[in-house]
């Protein structure tokens, strides 16, 4: 090869480039500052994809001979509150016809639905876990839902906030939870009502759920977690 | 000895900085819930990590996999329908297996083993979409259910499989440079990469 000096420089930049562009990122601290905006830039196209895969159709459930009890972990936002069952009321307002107060005995005379599927935190274990109580979209369903409604927003009793994309909070398969692996709730698993979905991470299922507010648009906050830099869809 | 083309150097630095982000950022979304031992498992250390933290991991893992997917599947593309001759194939095996001449053994092992890194990378890609939407795509989850008999769910052999990829692509990154500098020396790296 006859080794030109432009080629040489060309090599040389070329090899310097790339020897500050590793130590940069050995270095790591430099490039943290930009990954919000990394985020930020790339997913819009994500979601997209994300929606286009995620279909209304239902997913392959478990036997109740997989669930795997030890391996669901407990997160909590902000500790562990302990709602009275008889003076429990779950909120439905928002966009609806008839704003609601319904009590246990009201989502226990809905009919019944028990899903056995991967719970799967965003911190990367997963665990196979049966929930089962009515479906979210026939609660919703009781209040008269406006056609406008395209947004859920949900408050627990530990002011841990969630929003929803309205065609995941309908998937048959999601569900407002108060029973565990045929057991009623544990308090530290969110009694006596949560969210359970196997068509989302972990931190959307919300726990201790106390109101139900269907959104004609999203607000300022997208969620406790959402609003420090996580995903907002959050699809799996 | 002239420059390889120039999509084959373009695809040799923007990988290795592809695979860089990807390995680095991973090993942040590791240390969230590390997959040997959980909660109470062994971190690795900042130095080696990308976000700074779990959303930064992941914003820095999922905005370089598009890229990666995309540039692996034209390197593939392009060397199975330009020069499909570049890739391994049985006839390396039975020159392994049969010839004496050191030559021709190093420039078999050689095309077996950038064959390999490709086959590697390709399940890295798979293994990790299967963790990406393991709803959607629970079929792909399902392929690993093969350890489930020794009490091991098919959502921790995924992990490990796919973190078994750092590893395994470092070992044959070392096996490659190495070889390629007995088959083409210092000149064939250098044409490889600038």
């Amino acid at each position: 090869m006859a080794a030109s000096p432009e080629a040489l420089s060309r090599r040389r930049s070329l090899g310097l480039l790339l020897a500050s562009g590793s130590s940069l990122l050995l270095g790591g601290c430099a490039l943290n500052r930009w990954s919000a905006q990394v985020g930020e830039a790339t997913q819009p196209l994500n979601e997209r994809i994300e929606g286009l895969l995620q279909g209304k159709g239902p997913v392959p459930e478990f036997r109740r001979s997989q669930v795997e009890p030890e391996a669901l972990l407990v997160n909590s936002f902000n500790g562990t509150p302990t709602l009275a069952p008889g003076s429990y009321r779950l909120a439905v307002n928002g966009a609806v016809r008839r704003p609601l107060n319904l009590d246990l005995a009201t989502l226990a005379a809905l009919p019944q639905r028990e899903c056995v599927i991967r719970h799967v935190c965003v911190e990367g274990w997963a665990a196979i876990v049966a929930w089962s109580g009515p479906r979210l979209a026939d609660v919703l369903a009781l209040a008269g839902p406006s056609p406008l409604g395209a947004y859920l927003a949900i408050r627990s009793a530990d002011q841990y906030f969630e929003t929803w994309d309205l065609a995941s909070a309908l998937h048959p398969q999601t569900l407002l939870a108060t029973h565990m692996n045929g057991a009623p709730l544990p308090v530290a698993n969110g009694a006596p009502v949560r969210l359970a979905s196997p068509i989302k991470l972990g931190y959307k299922q919300s726990k201790w759920v106390t109101g139900l507010e269907l959104m004609t648009s999203l607000g300022d906050r997208l969620g406790t977690w959402e609003d420090r830099g996580y995903e907002w869809f959050a699809g799996l | 000895m002239r420059p390889s083309p120039l999509w084959t150097r373009a695809f040799h630095g923007f990988n290795l900085l592809l695979l860089l982000l990807m390995a680095a950022s991973g090993l942040e979304i590791y240390n969230a819930n590390p997959v040997f031992g959980g909660r109470e498992g062994a971190t690795v250390p900042e130095l080696f990590t990308l976000g700074g933290w779990l959303a930064g991991g992941r914003d820095w893992h999922f905005a370089v996999m598009g890229l990666y997917a995309v540039n692996l599947g034209l390197w593939i593309g392009l060397l199975l329908r330009r020069r499909h001759k570049r890739l391994a194939g049985s006839g390396d095996l039975d020159t392994l297996r049969a010839s004496v001449s050191s030559p021709r053994r190093r420039l078999a092992s050689h095309r077996l083993t950038y064959t390999l890194m490709l086959i590697l990378l390709a399940f890295s890609l798979l293994s990790g979409l299967a963790m990406y939407k393991p709803a959607q795509l629970w079929w792909l989850v399902s392929l690993f259910a093969f350890a489930e008999p020794a009490g091991f769910s098919s959502w921790q052999t995924l992990r490990v499989c796919h973190l078994a990829t750092i590893p395994a692509m470092a070992l044959l990154l070392v096996a490659h440079v190495l070889l390629s500098w007995r088959v083409g020396g210092l000149r064939l790296l250098r044409s490889m990469v600038f």
